[in-house]
């Protein structure tokens, strides 16, 4: 008997028409399903992170600029930025008015405003959303808050213990603090904190139809907000990998893509029918810590002169975000309150040489530790690139976000001996936060790092001043002495890289971007999509 | 018998036990989460605030015991981030990784198993180098490197599948294979050593003398018995598939735990990572405890001298 004998061979031609027929399959399932590509009258965002529900709650803003994405889809607040309006775009409110001696503020509200559930909103609901309010500087309006008066039916006052002239410009920025956005009392008190961050109800434009916490998050035009809205369906997908999202760019699967790494900026560019929206954001300088200590070299103003000189901001610029950052201006953005606006620094290596060499550094000297803004560690090496050349040897000090920011707040015992550290901050509002977090000594960020006594004396008449024109005299002469000290050594204005699809109507990147003080594309109601 | 299962439990008790010990000391070691909750220009007094809030204020052995007391009646504690209760979170992505896990499962049997007989039989062939080089590139290349050509080549350039996300077949496709194929790997690799080692064995020499055709020599008796260390590994794989596909499941947008794990220690969020992490070794002791056992069962040897 002849036994058939088994030859693996024998099964490739099996195989490979099984593979095949697959691709075959692959291929009219391709034409027969839109494979996540976007439909008509919808708008797929993908965001850069994961999301925490905690974003959707203004009740508990934690103060950055991450939130105030969602705040501006779901909730609305009675001013707000929006546009090139720093904190008074007048969104819930009709108007607004505070009192010459700044000791009250009164908000009337539109008529007719409704929130997603058909509850009305109140000025009862203002006046719970400020009272119950626990998020970043709920404590500045607590101490400074006599009591909230329900005028009427629609209108609201916050009268004040003692003049707050920051009032508007706290309460009106959405990447600052929330009390001013509003939530419904009635549905907060019955469902919860938590259960409200994972359904809110807002009176915002668009209302949640679908949350996966940290996934997604699928909202729908609310028919009863105050202005039209324009895209039916607006969903914003999660998706940490900046490579995945401009593949999703690339095949329409997402309108907006947020955070185009520097290295992927060129090649979004060149897809066809993709815009590049290169939004300014955060600031970055240089900090040399301790630098008051006899013994460091930064102490002499010629060093740090040097340092800036040294900085080739154009190249850093064009690595960085393929050009698209700005080279000149202050180290405080200037979409705040009475920051002031600077022209670029030079660049002049030989200079910087020489005032190496007056200040008794012929050959140079070396920095313990350069720690730049973590995940920004490229910049950190091209600084210490940049130094070498006029003689200052550095070497790169990386660490993950969470113990920067510890080590930050933990002060100068932190930053032993010889350092520099390369910031990277936006903040909202006014020059004011900045300076008191970054600069002042004891500030959150600063504490005893920097301490220049003379300009914190300064800061204390700016903050007991109710003179707006004196207020801003003294804003701008602080910021010019830190300049002119090289204190701080601004280095260029970081550019938020965002990409829009060929279905967003527009004819300027801008009009997907409008709101200055933001790298979001907010408002939302007002984007379009091509049928 | 008894005996060895109640030392095994013991043992895997105890096991859990460091495991909990050391993922809630790392997770401190790796900073202040308040850094993270708060602005960055917050104020000591809004620190304070958050500190306090998430009982953060509290020594570590005070809050280790409210960890454990609280695992122990299966509470995981409520993550910062999502002000959910972290158990509720993790068996929401559950069979998502559970789904991703199987497929990927799935592909590296299918691919790691034939191809392993075929090297096996094969020995010293052009086939069994070609084996030899797929097992190599499938444990040398990495993940996240295959998981962006995959969407390039069959997202972006053949426009067949979507890039990411979770919703039908289509969208496991390209995470499955990536992350099967390093398994399916070192599945080749056990297949066609084991494979080797049986069909070198006495049995199978006796087989091929009666005259029983090749087919019926690998497939009936070879196969059988080269199976059982190749589905013992193929179990633990999935455990470690349906935990750990970190990397794949950021790559991919892939809803599922091995994503939020990374969210998790992304953002601080210690409630989160600890109890992903515990959830996993949970998991993996207990996997390891039923093989155990079983062994024990199969072959009284290893009750014998453990």
């Amino acid at each position: 008997m002849i036994r058939p004998r088994f030859e693996a061979h024998n099964l490739y031609p099996v195989l490979a028409i099984a593979a095949f027929l697959l691709m075959i399959a692959a291929a009219v399932a391709s034409f027969s399903l839109p494979a996540g590509a976007s439909a008509r009258g919808k708008l797929v965002l993908a965001w850069h992170a994961g999301f925490a529900s905690r974003w959707l709650d203004p009740q508990e803003h934690d103060g950055t600029a991450t939130p105030d994405n969602f705040f501006t889809a779901i909730h609305d607040a009675l001013i707000k930025n929006q546009g090139t309006e720093l904190y008074n775009h007048l969104a819930l409110a009709e108007h607004f008015q505070v009192a010459n001696d700044a000791k009250s503020a009164t908000f009337t509200l539109r008529k007719g405003l409704k929130f997603h559930n058909g509850d009305p909103v109140t000025p009862q609901d203002v006046k719970f959303s400020y009272e119950n309010y626990r998020g970043a500087k709920a404590d500045v309006f607590k101490k400074k808050t006599e009591r909230i008066e329900i005028v009427d039916d629609r209108t609201v006052r916050f009268v004040f213990k003692e003049p707050f002239l920051d009032f508007a410009i706290l309460f009106g920025t959405a990447n600052v603090a929330g009390p001013g956005w509003v939530v419904p009392e009635k549905y907060y008190k019955q469902v919860g904190a938590d259960a409200f961050k994972q359904k809110p109800i807002g009176a915002g434009p668009y209302k949640v139809v679908r949350h996966e916490p940290g996934v997604q998050l699928e909202m729908e035009a609310f028919d009863g907000y105050y202005r039209p809205v324009n895209v039916k369906q607006l969903v914003m997908v999660a998706v940490p990998e900046a490579a995945t999202r401009v593949a999703m760019a690339e095949r329409g699967e997402a309108d907006i893509v947020y955070n185009i790494p520097g290295e992927l900026i060129n090649k979004v560019g060149k897809l066809p029918g993709i815009t590049i929206a290169p939004v300014l954001s955060a600031t970055f300088f240089i900090e040399f810590p301790g630098f008051q200590d006899a013994k460091n070299p930064f102490r002499d103003k010629r060093v740090r002169e040097a340092v800036s000189l040294a900085v080739d901001r154009r190249a850093m610029n064009q690595a960085e975000t393929a050009g698209m950052g700005k080279t000149s201006g202050n180290w405080i953005n200037n979409d705040v309150l009475y920051a002031i606006e600077v022209p670029e620094y030079p660049r002049n290596v030989e200079k910087a040489k020489q005032l190496l060499r007056e200040a008794g550094y012929p050959n140079g000297f070396d920095v313990d530790w350069i720690t730049p803004l973590p995940t920004f560690y490229s910049r950190g090496e091209r600084l210490i690139a940049q130094l070498r050349e006029v003689g200052i040897r550095g070497r790169l000090q990386t660490m993950e976000r969470g113990i920067f920011l510890q080590r930050l707040q933990g002060g100068l015992k932190e930053f032993p001996g010889t350092q520099m550290i390369l910031h990277g901050a936006r903040i909202g509002g006014s020059w004011s936060f900045w300076y008191e977090a970054h600069f002042r000594c004891g500030g959150s960020l600063s504490r005893d790092r920097i301490c220049v006594k003379d300009l914190d004396g300064r800061f204390d008449q700016y903050e007991r001043s109710i003179n707006q024109t004196e207020r801003k005299k003294i804003a701008e002469e602080i910021q010019r002495a830190i300049l002119d000290n090289y204190y701080l050594v601004p280095v260029f204005r970081h550019a938020f890289v965002n990409s829009i699809g060929p279905r967003m109507v527009l004819s300027k990147w801008q009009d997907v971007f409008p709101t200055i003080t933001t790298g979001y594309a907010y408002p939302w109601e007002d984007l379009k999509v091509k049928d | 018998m008894t005996q060895f299962i109640l030392r095994r439990l013991v043992y895997s008790i105890a096991t859990l036990f460091i495991l909990s010990g050391t993922i809630f000391l790392v997770v401190r070691l790796t900073g202040d989460p308040v850094a993270l909750l708060a602005e960055a220009s917050a104020r000591p007094e809004d620190l304070e605030r958050v500190r306090h809030l998430w009982g953060l204020d509290r020594s570590w052995p005070a809050q280790y015991v409210t960890f454990m007391q609280n695992a122990l009646r299966g509470e995981l504690g409520k993550s910062f981030n999502y002000r959910m209760p972290v158990s509720e979170l993790y068996f929401q992505r559950l069979p998502n990784s559970l789904t991703l896990g199987l497929a990927a499962t799935l592909i590296s049997l299918l691919i790691g198993i034939p191809a392993g007989i075929i090297s096996a039989v094969k020995v010293n062939s052009a086939w069994d180098n070609v084996a030899k080089g797929v097992a190599l590139l499938g444990l040398s290349i990495p993940g996240f490197w295959l998981g962006l050509v995959l969407i390039l080549v069959f997202s972006v350039w053949l426009r067949w599948l979507p890039t990411s996300g979770a919703g039908g077949w289509r969208h496991i496709v390209m995470p499955a294979l990536a992350l099967g194929w390093y398994f399916a790997a070192s599945m080749l690799r056990l297949t066609r050593s084991s494979m080797l080692e049986v069909l070198g064995s006495e049995y199978i020499k006796l087989a091929r003398l009666k005259g029983l055709p090749d087919f019926v020599v690998i497939a009936m008796h070879a196969f059988k018995n080269a199976l059982i260390p190749v589905f013992t590994l193929a179990g633990v794989n999935m455990v470690v598939m349906v935990n750990a596909a970190v990397i794949i499941e950021v790559i991919f947008a892939w809803p599922g735990i091995g994503r939020l794990l990374f969210e998790g220690i992304f953002q601080r969020d210690f409630p989160l990572v600890q109890g992903v992490v515990i959830m996993a070794g949970f998991m993996i002791v207990g996997i390891n405890l039923v093989v155990d056992i079983l062994y024990a069962f199969i072959d009284p040897r290893i009750r014998l001298t453990r």
